[in-house]
């Protein structure tokens, strides 16, 4: 027995030495648990500054898609996404920047939080957005944290509208340093214009609201231009809150190499007219001149579009006989192209154009309109395509002046022109605000009804998990349902 | 400390119960002796001795020998699983030395099969199913895996087999993905390619949670047992075996159409290749090809194409005739597959132990040009009796997987198929494009007649390489203790290694998706290593010949580490150079580690009462490093029940044999998903992408419960077996139901809330379903005979409680309903037909609307075996009833417009620009509907007319694909494939004599025909993302011995 017992002993000591404890197995040795604010930091910027959007541009008819029949261009849309999970990133950097005491991140964390919930209010209508972000915030788990209710969009544009003022307001320089910032390099200053021109956008899209005394648009817009010096705005080009585009595989353009983009994408007949119609340069780096026309690029006549209504046969035949215009080689080919914008200097110019014209600020309407113009212009001239000489004879043409009586509507369409594969569905949002510029609808490609949807439904996640909320916001907004016609209280 | 204690437990516990027992009553003599097998005279063991009509009783230790107190007067009887029991009278002797016969193998009581840690046990002592298909089976016919081989031959075993070169079968056992154990050893990695399918003395397939409840949460799906042939004792024996098999020919291929060629809206100019014309697109939506017209030099319809030569006088491209010079392009294409698998193992033994030791080789090259895999296996095994009471056992195998290439799979521009069977026109012919770099521009531009979506497949076959090389170990040593005749201990000590290397090689204008290479050259290496020690005890008594109790218990832990590191360039500065120091811009690269460990005590316990009742409990306890302390560790309990009723009751003449079985068991599972990330229980940061190399992190859409437990599965099993006449016809049948709760699943939360979802336990499935076996031999002469065997199974999976949804729904599944429901977005009238939009194209529903089943109805094998003299003649046939499986292939066929089914006048319309066609189906006239929250329709108040919309054919199927012409592409899974035929001669001894022991040689085929419902695709994957056509293998096998 003597000998059972040592080899007992020994194959008890191989079975159970040399483990390592159970506990040491609950740390991931991959993934980090927590992190400086400026990592999230990072990611928020990637994701909220990348802008560029084919949907959109189909959908303002910019461009048409000739690979099989789109429901963004033919307006047969559905449902939508929401954004909440970078609100979570958001958030989240809140959480990191309170654990560790930087405070700017805190403030900037609330503007994206705005931003996204303007995103989506835009999308839908009402959202949830003062009971969001408890299972995050405060590790709830119960049913009022993971099936939030819904805000009224009104709602939801007052604390928007109260959190940027706080977040301009309290950005501090003299706080710790922001690092991780790919848009400003941690610069207060320009994060400061950068909210104070988002609010300026967020407030003119609540022009239809301009006698709601509890949002008080006007004083507010007001209150930031008549005060340059608490609250600065985007000052030039160089201020854009842009992302850049780098050559190095996942910073490139978004559609760099894309084989859709070098065979699908054409412009719309509409939006050549009104490029040709004002003589306007800017086609040349938007558009291909067509195969047929044998015409040089800086010709105006080399250029023709697609028709975004027609059926789809209707335009690849047209594009097979090389009479449309694809869309700019740089898109596809350039791998840094142009920045991204999330707000950039000509949009405020023509926020502060259109607040003159409507009588918010004093100013004169057309100096902001031909700054905005201008640096449109300047922002879009790649590799220099057109010469400063040619932007000035471009802004003395005129029907390019404004127009007593139709002056909102020439803000408008320069927007949308500055606006073309750029700062996401802005374009399509102003045309639903203001009706500028008129999208065709006559072509047999047409869905819905020939109508141009006003929002989209909400997401089938939403109905899954949070269903009564959505249906009685539903309820509450939509006599005819959850449908792409509805018109939210902003366009009422 | 805790798991320290209890084994500490269990061994006392264990050691009292040996010196309990140890007593024996008094008898006259010491009788002692060795018992041996009377087929090879090797020593047995573990052969039970009783004094007949007595409690006294012994068996043999590892060394074959035994002790036992006799009277003169009494009898011995020897008894042993697999072996005739025999009698022996003492008579006076006190050494008595025995030859026991092995017991004829269809006898369904002797039938012993491998269980649960390795122990042989009664197949009719069971309470739950175990199938055991011997290595024979695979010796002949080959296929790339071991696996592969048991297709259509287990009842409940699904095994899909891909057409695609060194892709691992996928293997289901119920539904679920078993475990697999070679040796006794887990290998949790499964890789299919590492085991020698000629090293395999038996596979032995334990079906369910109760018999798999030993292993633990691995065993939660059942297991696959391998065991391996080990060292015979008696003089040297080598076995050469080598088969040869081409693959000669198409079991399936697709059908494409040859009348049209590329272009779009039937106009087809070629400008550069990359898009600014017809070209560009892709489409094969093109003019009709072989047009006659006066008017060209050819007497054809001409345009330009991609190898037009250049007019020197004006730059520009000749127009070339537009003939259909690419009709057999896919066969042009592919080349004759082999695949070679030849073996040598010798085996030599003697009274103290054995050795065998093997190597093989299998050579396969693709049917794809330039693709090919190799795979060499060294093993060396042996055991010795190192004293009379302690013997080890060790093995120790080395296997070799290397590719320098082999193609990539799934629906995208890397797969050949894309280029050659999905998007190029029959203009094109393949051959002409062997020659793939565009003069001038070696290694820099692929040639290619379109250079904006596709490659050439020439140029991906040679250029764009996946290599691969992975070296596995493993082996285990046991150490067997024989402490007294009742009482052993065995330790055992496995592990499982491996080491990886993939390396991928991408070439200058290679064109994916979203890219135009500048070359690439990415490195992935791993390396895994597991180690699995178990101690066991066993303890078996005999009381009497109505009592009989076998109690094991055992304890063990596991630990695996894995190791993975992929770097890759970004962009190549020197063409065709790999090397990460030639990288553009900076090197990408990430890890990772992951450990894992497990730690257990268990016990089992098999009591036979009355000859006819088998009782099988066991008990497991585990702790695991997968969960959050507070909740590691946990018990699993089975219990088994077997009555052999043809052994107590006088049946009916024709039923020779009748056992009853039910077993019951529940078993947890602390790991998540698959397991495969052992810190899935830890909510922490992802690694976001870089910026300007600017690094970023991302907090988790998906939270986690904190206190996670594990995932439960109770399940319960009934079955019956059956022999009638003589055992010649036995049926075998199995119900069972599992019950699986606790599941860790992500339970989905509005998004609002900060997280989409959860980690966490939740929700109710039931495992329902049915397996049958027939086996018999219909007829059986002195010359001839015929064996043949049916396999059926049926199996489903339905949600019974959504435990976190208010409206009793997980996903689009609701409680109740089976979980196997396939969903489309088409919009449909309630009885099935299209809706149209205005604008003459299929509308899309806002909801998710059920379409029908993906689970197979019924899988079935059939095995048939005729063996006439020398000769022998074996098939096997099996396949699928039923479900729906989605077709990628065909749906991009009818979209490209390669789909012979799109050669009709409305094409010829479209091509002349008319708007002809009309989508069956209807539009809706008036009225509306309106829905739930779950797209359930409340009311409904639609009239519906026949849709009148004449549009453009291209343009319908370059939107719609066709779909609903189509089944929406879904197709029933109904098959029928005649797997594998193997026809042998077997030499006649007096030819080998001198030379051979024996010798056998046979033509073998296999995947010779296929019967499918599923148009242009094997359906034996059970999914279609653009397969490799499905191909004939036929050859030869010569197997001897000497």
């Amino acid at each position: 027995m003597k000998r059972f017992n040592i080899i007992a002993g020994v194959m008890m000591v191989a079975v159970f030495v040399s483990c390592k404890k159970f506990d040491s197995f609950q740390e991931n040795p991959n993934n980090p648990t927590t992190a400086d604010p400026s990592l999230l930091l990072t990611n928020l910027e990637m994701n909220s500054f990348s802008t560029i959007a084919t949907d959109a541009a189909l959908a303002s008819r910019q461009l048409v898609y000739t690979q099989s029949s789109s429901n963004a261009q033919y307006y047969g849309w559905q449902r939508s996404g929401m954004s909440y999970s970078n609100i979570s990133q958001a958030v989240k950097m809140e959480l990191e920047a309170a654990r560790v005491g930087k405070s700017n991140y805190r403030y900037l964390g609330k503007f994206f939080k705005s931003y996204y919930a303007i995103l989506m209010t835009q999308t839908f209508g009402d959202i949830p957005y003062s009971q969001m972000m408890q299972s995050l915030t405060n590790n709830k788990f119960d049913s009022t944290a993971t099936r939030p209710v819904y805000d009224k969009q009104q709602e939801v544009y007052l604390n928007v509208l109260n959190e940027l003022k706080i977040a301009s307001d309290s950005l501090s320089g003299s706080s710790v340093a922001i690092t991780g910032d790919i848009i400003y390099g941690g610069n207060i200053d320009k994060w400061k214009r950068l909210i104070n021109s988002f609010t300026l956008r967020v407030l003119m899209s609540l022009s239809k609201k301009e006698s709601n005394a509890t949002l008080n648009i006007k004083q507010r817009f007001d209150e930031i231009v008549s005060n340059p010096a608490k609250y600065p705005l985007l000052a030039s080009n160089s201020d854009n809150g842009q992302l850049k585009y780098y050559n190095v595989t996942g910073n490139q353009y978004p559609f760099y190499n894309s084989n859709s983009m070098k065979t699908d994408y054409y412009l719309d007949s509409t939006f050549v007219d009104i490029l040709q119609d004002l003589q306007d340069p800017r086609l040349f780096v938007y558009g291909q001149p067509t195969v047929a026309s044998g015409l040089p690029a800086n010709d105006f006549d080399a250029y023709d579009g697609l028709s975004g209504s027609a059926n789809l046969s209707a335009n690849t035949v047209k594009k097979g006989q090389g009479k449309a215009s694809q869309i700019n080689r740089r898109y596809a080919y350039e791998a840094i192209n142009e920045p991204s914008l999330l707000i950039g200097y000509a949009e405020v110019q023509f926020l502060l154009a259109e607040a003159a014209v409507r009588g918010w600020i004093g100013g004169n309407a057309g100096d902001y309109y031909k700054k905005g113009i201008e640096a449109s212009l300047n922002f879009s001239n790649f590799g220099n395509t057109y010469s400063s000489a040619d932007i000035q004879t471009y802004l003395n043409q005129p029907a390019i002046a404004l127009q007593p009586g139709n002056e909102i509507s020439q803000i408008i369409t320069q927007k949308y022109i500055s606006m073309f594969m750029n700062t996401g569905w802005q374009a399509f949002y102003e045309q639903r605000r203001t009706g500028t510029p008129v999208f065709e609808t006559a072509g047999g490609g047409i869905l819905n009804g020939g109508k141009v949807p006003k929002r989209w439904m909400y997401p089938t996640d939403e109905y899954n998990n949070n269903r009564v909320n959505v249906e009685n916001a539903v309820k509450d907004q939509y006599p005819d349902g959850d449908n792409i016609n509805g018109v939210m209280w902003l366009l009422q | 400390m805790k798991l320290a204690a209890c084994m500490a437990f269990l061994l006392a516990l264990l050691s009292s119960a040996c010196f309990a027992q140890t007593t024996l009553p008094a008898g006259n003599n010491k009788v002692t002796g060795v018992v041996h097998s009377a087929k090879d005279s090797s020593v047995l063991s573990s052969v039970s001795i009783m004094v007949k009509g007595s409690t006294r009783g012994t068996t043999t230790n590892t060394a074959g020998t035994y002790s036992i107190t006799a009277g003169t007067g009494e009898v011995l009887v020897f008894s042993l699983l697999g072996h005739i029991t025999r009698e022996v009278p003492v008579a006076g002797s006190t050494s008595i030395d025995v030859y026991m016969q092995v017991g004829e193998m269809n006898q369904l009581s002797e039938v012993v099969v491998t269980t649960a840690l390795g122990i042989k046990k009664q197949q009719k002592a069971l309470g739950y199913a175990v199938q055991e298909v011997s290595g024979e089976t695979m010796a002949k016919t080959k296929v790339p895996t071991a696996i592969g081989a048991l297709t259509g031959k287990v009842a409940g075993l699904n095994v899909k087999n891909t057409t695609d070169l060194f892709q691992n079968p996928e293997i289901t056992l119920r539904g679920v993905t078993p475990l697999i154990v070679i040796d006794g050893i887990p290998d949790p990695n499964a890789d299919p390619y590492k085991l020698n399918a000629d090293d395999i003395e038996s596979i032995s397939v334990l079906k369910g949670p109760a018999a798999g409840a030993l292993y633990g949460a691995l065993g939660i799906n059942g297991a696959i047992l391998y065991t391996t042939k080990k060292g015979r004792k008696g003089k040297l024996t080598v076995e050469v075996n080598s088969s040869t098999m081409f693959q000669t020919g198409f079991t399936k291929v697709p059908k494409v159409q040859t009348q049209y060629g590329n272009g779009d809206a039937g106009k087809y100019a070629y400008i550069n290749g990359s898009g600014n014309g017809t070209e560009g697109g892709g489409w094969i939506w093109g003019p009709k090809l072989d047009q006659k017209d006066p008017s060209t030099p050819s007497g054809y319809y001409e345009t330009t194409q991609y190898n037009s030569p250049v007019d020197p006088a004006t730059g520009k491209l000749v127009p070339l005739p537009w003939i259909s010079r690419g009709k057999d392009n896919i066969k042009n294409f592919f080349r004759t597959g082999i695949l070679s698998t030849n073996s040598v193992s010798a085996s030599v033994g003697s009274e103290k132990g054995s050795f065998r030791m093997s190597a093989s080789h299998i050579a396969q090259k693709g049917v794809v040009p330039n693709t090919g895999v190799n795979n060499t296996s060294f093993s060396f095994g042996g055991n010795y009796a190192l004293t009379s009471k302690l013997s080890m056992d060790a093995k120790l195998t080395y296997n070799r997987e290397y590719s320098d290439n082999y193609p990539t799979v799934g629906y995208g521009p890397p797969n050949i198929l894309y280029n050659l069977l999905l998007w190029i026109g029959p203009d094109v012919d393949i051959r002409d494009l062997k020659d793939y770099w565009v003069k001038g521009k070696e290694g820099l531009q692929q040639k290619n007649y379109n250079l904006s979506w596709y490659n050439n497949p020439y140029f991906v076959v040679n250029e764009l390489l996946n290599g691969y090389k992975r070296s596995n170990s493993f082996g285990q040593t046991t150490f067997d203790y024989q402490i007294t005749n009742d009482l052993s201990a065995r330790l055992r000590t496995g592990f499982n290694q491996f080491s990886s290397d993939k390396d991928v090689k991408e070439p200058y204008s290679y064109i994916a998706y979203d890219y135009i290479s500048k070359g690439n050259y990415s490195v992935t290496t791993a390396s895994y290593f597991d180690i699995t020690t178990d101690l066991i005890i066993n303890y078996k008594h005999r009381f009497s010949n109505n009592f009989n109790i076998n109690v094991t218990a055992g304890g063990a832990n596991a630990y695996r580490n894995e190791k993975q590191l992929y770097t890759s360039t970004d962009g190549l500065t020197i063409p065709g150079y790999y090397n990460m120091s030639n990288s553009i811009s900076p090197i990408v690269s990430s890890n990772y580690l992951r450990e894992r460990r497990t730690a257990s005590v268990y016990g089992m316990a098999d009591i036979e009462a009355f000859r006819f009742l088998y009782f099988n409990f066991t008990g497991r306890y585990d702790k695991t490093s997968t969960l959050p302390l507070q909740n590691n560790g946990f018990f699993y309990p089975s219990a088994g029940i077997s009555a052999v009723l043809s052994d107590v009751l006088q049946l009916p003449q024709p039923i020779s044999f009748l056992k009853t079985r039910a077993s019951w068991a529940k078993v947890n599972t602390g790991f998540i998903s698959n397991g495969s990330d052992p810190y899935a229980h830890i909510l922490t940061y992802n690694i976001g992408a870089k910026w300007n190399n600017v690094p970023s992190l991302r907090w988790p859409a998906r939270a986690i419960q904190p206190d996670l437990v594990p995932a439960t599965v109770k399940s319960g099993e009934y079955g019956v077996a059956a022999g009638f006449f003589g055992n010649r016809i036995t049926i075998d049948a199995t119900y069972f139901r599992n019950r699986e709760y606790n599941k860790i699943v992500e339970v989905a939360q509005s998004q609002a809330s900060g997280f989409t979802s959860m980690l966490k336990n939740a929700n109710v499935y039931e495992r329902k379903g049915w397996e049958f076996m027939i086996n018999g031999v219909p007829v059986k002469t002195k010359d001839f005979k015929w064996e043949t065997g049916v396999n059926l199974s049926t199996m489903h999976v339905w949600l019974k409680d959504a435990t976190d949804d208010p409206d009793g729904y997980y996903q689009n599944i609701k409680e109740g309903s089976r979980t196997d429901k396939i969903f489309i977005s088409a919009s449909r009238a309630p009885d099935g037909q299209a809706i149209y939009n205005s604008n003459g194209m299929q509308a899309t529903d806002p909801y998710a609307r059920f379409f029908g089943h993906s689970d197979a109805d019924w899988i079935y094998g059939w095995q048939n075996t005729f063996t006439y003299k020398n000769l022998s003649l074996s098939f096997s046939v099996d396949g699928r009833l039923g479900g729906l499986i989605y077709s990628t292939t065909n749906q991009k066929m009818w979209w490209g417009g390669t789909a012979p089914g799109t050669v009709n006048n409305f094409r010829d319309d479209a091509n002349a620009g008319k708007s002809t066609y009309v989508g069956p189906g209807v539009v809706v006239e008036s009225g509306k509907v309106d829905y739930d929250a779950h797209g359930n329709i409340i009311s409904d108040t639609r009239k519906f007319a026949p849709n009148t919309k004449a549009v453009n054919y291209i343009g319908f199927m370059q939107t719609t694909s066709g779909q609903m012409l189509n089944n929406y592409f879904y197709y029933k899974g109904t098959y029928l494939k005649m797997r594998e035929l193997v026809l042998t001669y077997n030499v006649p001894g007096k030819f080998t004599k001198g030379v051979f022991n024996s010798a056998s040689v046979s033509f073998i085929g296999n995947n010779l025909f296929l019967l499918a419902k599923m148009p242009n695709v094997d359906p034996d994957s059970e999914r279609d993302q653009l397969q490799t056509p499905s191909m004939r293998s036929m050859g030869i096998n010569i197997n001897f011995k000497f």
